[in-house]
């Protein structure tokens, strides 16, 4: 623990210092400012023209009482903010009225893009293939970047400095040069991450590193100032609005035999990269003038018993869109609007066109019943081509059907296989010169995480470059199926779990050591690094160009879903297969389904739920079922539960005082009596061990034991309700997997007629709506993470939201309005917070993580076990949680220097003793001065928040200031946090309303004088004992 | 559960409860008599120690926040068979009559001295404002602070000479 004065509010200044420069760093670099961007509501790349909301104007007459100089940067659409720090900028960005022209798309511009693309379409069987066509994406952005990180840019005098993280350089010093109109010798990029220089997968495309960068280029070139931006999951915004760059459409026709005849293939908007959200915004990107088709629609058939593909790789294409397979009747076409115009879009088309194809032949062959590898082999006439693949296809063991080891493995995790194949021309574009390549992938994919691992690699090589199949592997991991993934420790979707390793989004400004990765050797001596084009690395990428299709193929054969756009990252997989199980489900009850109609029977599908969902009142028992096989859930979904159950502090009530842990007993007063947890550990007699996932679910989304009785809910199934799919089976994995424990739980002490349970399905009808979480569009990932956890698992409304006489939380203006649990207040959440300091997004971050704020006081009481839980929650969930809590109060982001002085002001106000109290004063000296006021001497006791800005004393009740003078403060879970002793042994009621009332009057001077004070103490008295630990 | 403490230099491994007050911890499993149980509540500071040099009140700190810090109990404040200049000062000006809350009085000298060599009288009556002395031998433990700030201070001296 460090020392206690950490975060004492009055010893350290307010807002971080920014120490920037130093070695390694330019010294114009000491006066970076931070900036902030404000997208429009609405924009978005339809495939060939980009659109958003038009900007009408900025109010920035709120910016007045900020801190420090604010300025903000506009420019077409355009909105960026930049400040002394990146709290200031956050605040200032929030308090910006910004009002839009609502987007409306003009009709006769209307794209060609209805049909679905890149969608996952579930596999159907279908016998008789004649003719086949596919649909294949390519997103603008493979992911919003690396890891979090500051993008910095200088662009003062006649040239721009940027340093960042890109996997695509030349495309972004081409953006750069399109923003400042500079010459490209006057750009210079740095990296701030050396490894992913040499990184292979460069050739994937880009991601939002390059948005960012030219985000901070164009406001530092606004300001002349260097500008550092934040890059996070927040960009995830902008890979969602550029959507789709590519569209591969494919086309085959059969022979009865089950031959390829005729074999289309057409490229649409080949022009490599979608240029930086900034430009287009600015309006300093052009549209790309659509060329003609300047490629012939056809190629003559080839000779059938040619066995030299080289006629293709005649000057008529570009030799990257060509294939190697030979086809009676080929056509090839591709719409290129800038052709090879950077060295890495030739490789990038290359690698678009290898997915494209290889999917699809993988969908034909499966399709007409085929192995995709003979399939293939029957196109192939050239003799190396097939030596690899039957070389690579032995050594893989590769069998149809792809039998797969279910006994060993987890049942939660799906096994496929997949085959790719890609032949590259060589630098003078010569196909036979080229590389063949052939690659067999085995997948693991997480049925109930999305997760998908690659297990097995195999890859065959003709006179390339050696492989280094590990570095591949682990290119592909993290590269195309690395994006939603726990690994990395981002957290893209609203319900993926982080692992805590992410760096913290805020309160850290830039230094060297942020900009520069700590740990790599690399930047020792230069501290950063000068970015080369990625082609002229080991690798080109082009090695990659089967990696892609062979992940989707091997995905398909796991999953029956075909996914025909990268990347595949967990949380698109996970929707997958929970559609493609509803769909399945659907199909069971309407046989007679239109084929195709895949939203026919979702919408029936929710009637049907909808249905269910009333009539469960009246269902009896669920069928009880053996407790689930050990090897049923795999060891990353019992993770997963074991978070799920600590954001909803499952162990908190379901633990009795002393007992073990989820065994239930722990009794509950509630207005209509007493109440008990239950257990819920996997026994089979007295837990939840005969428990099926469905009855399970039924408890936790609609209050319904699997006995068919119904929970009070004091088991907050209300809010539980609305936790995902994917937590609730993981969560059920992972209480499963624990040691079962008998124990029965004493009775209910309910009075009637609150005894009858039957009762509760009039109250769920009236005050439940077990609706699922949805994430708020217009809000960010970390809002509705936050939100998330805060209003499902978290069920911070359970204790903070009023209940009405019914005991159903109110909602409205009263959610999160303040409520009483077990003899303490809850405190409002939202708006009518009385804290004397207002509470700000980094203060509840402080409390919600350590445990205390220091301009707010310790989390105590029912409060101290939710932080103890919320310690073993990654920090990005917690930030998320702060971060929607101080959206529902109306919050900042940080304390200013308004907030500070504030502070400051009202412990200095409160040194003083106040007149009149006597009795009190003394019972204060005597019992708490030595802890609560400033002596002068260092002390590791004392209670680092002044009791001038603790937020129980600035109450309308109380209850807390007498809760803890009787019981003392108590975190034993939560390390580092103080304790105080209680006083109920040692004061009579009259002395602690004199305590009380000295600390009220003195502590908070400008608040009423609290009433009744005897009776309200004598009343919570009650189940005080001695609190102290220490005895003799 | 296994706590791990360093006291007085050494390392420790306890399994206690980790709310245990410290100060049982010291006396009980770990026979350090310096710190003394007086009044259990944190109001005396009979049972001060030092923690990270600064004072601490052991009787309500759980060990458990005591962990990853140096802990110097009045058994460990003697260096190399030389008394602490602050316990030199307490025997020079016979500042004890029962002695019990001498503890906590020297561990508050030493904490003040650690942060401000040269305190005035105020703030060294300010430091001891809130340890109790039942026998009154307030006037002597004042004298004996003053005495310990000399004493300290020719101390201090004779190391950076060295």
């Amino acid at each position: 623990m460090p020392p206690r004065s950490r975060r004492y509010p009055m010893s350290k200044g307010s807002l971080p210092t920014q120490e920037v420069g130093g070695e390694g760093l330019p010294p114009q670099l000491t006066h970076v400012r931070y900036g902030v961007v404000v997208r429009p509501p609405y924009y978005h790349w339809n495939g060939e023209r980009f659109e958003s909301a038009h900007l009408i104007s900025v109010d920035r007459t709120r910016l007045a009482s900020l801190p420090g100089q604010v300025d903000v940067v506009v420019e077409g659409d355009f909105v960026g903010v930049v400040a002394e720090s990146i709290a200031v900028a956050r605040d200032a960005a929030k308090q910006l009225h910004i009002e839009w022209q609502a987007f409306c798309s003009e009709p006769n511009k209307t794209l060609k893009h209805s049909e679905r693309a890149g969608g996952e379409l579930r596999y159907q069987a279908s016998h008789s293939v004649a003719s086949e066509q596919r649909i294949y994406g390519w997103p603008s952005r493979m992911r919003w970047g690396n890891h979090p990180g500051w993008i910095v840019a200088d662009g003062s005098d006649h040239q721009l400095k940027v340093w960042g993280q890109t996997t695509t350089p030349v495309a972004l010093k081409q953006d750069l040069v399109r923003l400042t109109a500079l010459d490209a010798s006057r750009i210079e990029l740095y990296s701030t991450d050396p490894q992913q220089i040499s990184n292979p997968a460069a050739g994937l495309g880009r991601h939002c590193g390059d948005d960012a960068a030219v985000d901070a280029a164009l406001m530092s070139q606004a300001l002349g100032r260097p500008v550092a931006v934040w890059l996070d999951a927040r960009y995830i915004q902008d890979v969602e609005a550029l959507g789709q760059a590519q569209r591969m459409s494919l086309k085959a026709e059969l022979t009865d035999s089950g031959e390829i005849a005729r074999y289309h293939y057409r490229h649409a908007n080949s022009s490599g990269d979608v240029a930086a959200v900034a430009l287009w915004l600015s309006g300093r990107a052009t549209e790309p003038a659509a060329m003609p088709e300047t490629v012939p629609e056809s190629i003559p058939e080839a000779p059938a018993d040619d066995s030299d593909p080289a006629p293709l790789s005649s000057s008529f294409l570009p030799s990257y869109v060509l294939s190697p397979y030979v086809f009676r009747d080929q056509h090839l076409s591709a719409r290129l609007q800038q052709p090879g115009q950077t060295p890495n879009s030739a490789t990038l088309i290359g690698i678009q066109q290898a997915f494209a194809r290889e999917s699809f032949l993988d969908e034909v062959a499966r399709d007409s019943g085929q192995d995709p590898i003979s399939l293939r082999l029957r196109h192939l006439k050239d003799a190396r081509s097939i030596k690899l693949i039957e070389s690579v296809a032995k050594r893989a063991g590769w069998q149809v059907p792809f039998k797969k080891p279910s006994d060993a493995v987890p049942q939660d995790l799906l096994q496929g296989r997949g085959f790719a194949f890609a032949q590259l021309p060589d630098r003078h574009q010569r196909m036979e010169a080229g590389v063949r390549s052939a690659w067999i992938a085995d997948v693991a994919v997480n049925r109930v995480t999305g997760d998908v691992q690659l297990t097995r690699l195999i890859v065959g090589q003709d006179d390339g470059p050696e492989v280094d199949t590990a570095g591949l592997q682990q290119t592909l991991q993290e590269r195309i199926l690395g994006e939603a993934r726990p690994l990395l420790g981002q957290a893209p979707g609203f319900d993926e779990w982080g692992d805590g390793s992410d760096a913290p989004e805020r309160g850290v400004e830039i230094s060297p050591s942020t900009l520069v990765k700590r740990d790599s050797p690399a930047v020792t001596q230069t501290k950063t690094v000068s970015l080369r084009p990625a082609s002229s690395d080991v690798l080109t990428g082009a090695e990659l160009s089967p990696g892609v299709a062979v992940i989707a193929n091997a995905l398909f054969d796991a999953t029956g879903i075909r996914f025909r756009q990268p990347p595949f990252t967990a949380k698109r997989v996970r929707e997958a297969l929970k559609e493609a199980a509803m769909e399945g489900a659907a199909q069971q009850r309407f046989a007679k389904r239109a084929p195709g109609r895949r939203w026919l029977a979702a919408a029936a599908l929710t009637t049907v739920a909808g249905a269910t969902a009333m009539a469960w009142p009246w269902k009896s028992t669920l069928a009880p079922v053996a407790r689930p096989a050990p090897n049923l859930y795999s060891a990353e979904t019992i993770e997963r539960g074991r978070l799920v159950a600590a954001a909803g502090d499952c162990a908190a009530c379901h633990t009795s005082e002393g007992g073990s842990t989820n065994v239930g007993g722990r009794a509950f007063e509630t207005p209509f009596g007493t109440l008990y947890s239950t257990n819920i550990t996997p026994d089979e007699v007295t837990g939840i061990g005969q428990w099926s996932f469905a009855a399970f679910e039924r408890a936790m989304r609609h209050g319904i034991s699997r006995d068919g009785s119904h929970l009070y809910p004091a088991f907050p199934y209300t809010a539980f309700a609305k936790t995902s799919d994917a937590d609730l089976q993981a969560l059920y994995a992972y209480l499963m997997a624990q040691p079962p424990v008998a124990a029965e739980k004493p009775t209910n002490e309910l009075s009637f007629p609150f005894s009858v349970r039957s009762l509760m399905a009039g109250w769920n009808a009236l005050y439940h709506d077990p609706t699922p979480f949805q994430p708020d569009p217009m809000q960010s990932e970390l809002y509705n993470r936050g939100a998330y956890l805060a209003e499902g698992l978290g069920h911070c409304s359970a204790c903070h939201s009023p209940r009405n006489a019914m005991g159903a939380e109110k909602s409205g203006d009263a959610y999160l309005a303040g409520a009483f649990v077990d003899g303490w207040e809850a405190p409002p959440l939202n708006t009518l917070s009385r804290a004397p300091i207002p509470w700000s997004e980094t203060s509840l971050f402080d409390y919600l993580r350590h445990g205390e704020s220091a301009l707010h006081g310790v989390a105590s009481g029912p409060m101290a076990p939710v932080v103890a839980g919320l310690a073993e929650l990654p920090e990005y969930d917690v930030r998320a949680i702060a971060h929607y809590v101080a959206a529902q109060m109306q919050a900042p982001t940080g304390n200013d220097e308004a907030t500070m002085a504030g502070a400051e002001q009202r412990v200095t106000k409160a040194a003083e003793s106040s007149p009149g109290m006597e009795a009190g004063e003394r019972l204060f000296e005597g019992a708490c001065a030595a802890c609560h006021v400033e002596t002068g001497v260092p002390s590791f006791s004392r209670a680092s928040t002044n009791l001038a800005l603790n937020t129980n004393l600035h109450s309308d009740h109380p209850d807390n200031v007498i809760q803890s003078i009787l019981g003392g403060v108590h975190a034993d879970h939560v390390p580092g946090i103080g304790s105080m002793p209680g006083f109920a042994d040692s004061f009579s009621t009259t002395q602690v309303a004199d305590l009380a009332t000295y600390l009220r009057a003195r502590f908070a001077p400008d608040k009423a004088p609290w009433q009744q004070l005897e009776k309200r103490i004598t009343d919570l008295r009650q189940p005080h004992h001695n609190n102290t630990n220490s005895t003799p | 559960m296994t706590l791990k403490l360093t006291v007085n230099g050494k390392r420790h491994e306890l399994s206690v409860p980790p709310q245990t007050p410290l100060l049982n911890v010291l006396r009980n499993d770990l026979a350090l008599n310096g710190p003394k149980y007086g009044c259990g509540l944190g109001e005396c500071g009979a049972c001060s120690v030092l923690i990270g040099g600064m004072i601490a009140r052991t009787c309500v700190l759980p060990v458990s926040a005591a962990v990853d810090h140096d802990i110097t109990t009045l058994d460990g404040l003697a260096q190399n068979g030389q008394l602490d200049p602050v316990q030199q000062a307490f025997i020079e000006a016979q500042a004890a009559q029962c002695g019990y809350c001498l503890n906590g009085m020297i561990m508050a000298i030493r904490a003040l001295l650690n942060h401000n060599e040269q305190p005035s009288t105020q703030q060294i009556r300010a430091a001891l404002e809130h340890n109790l002395c039942r026998c009154g031998t307030h006037v002597e433990i004042l004298q004996a602070a003053q005495r310990a700030v000399v004493i300290n201070a020719a101390a201090q001296q004779e190391v950076s000479h060295e």
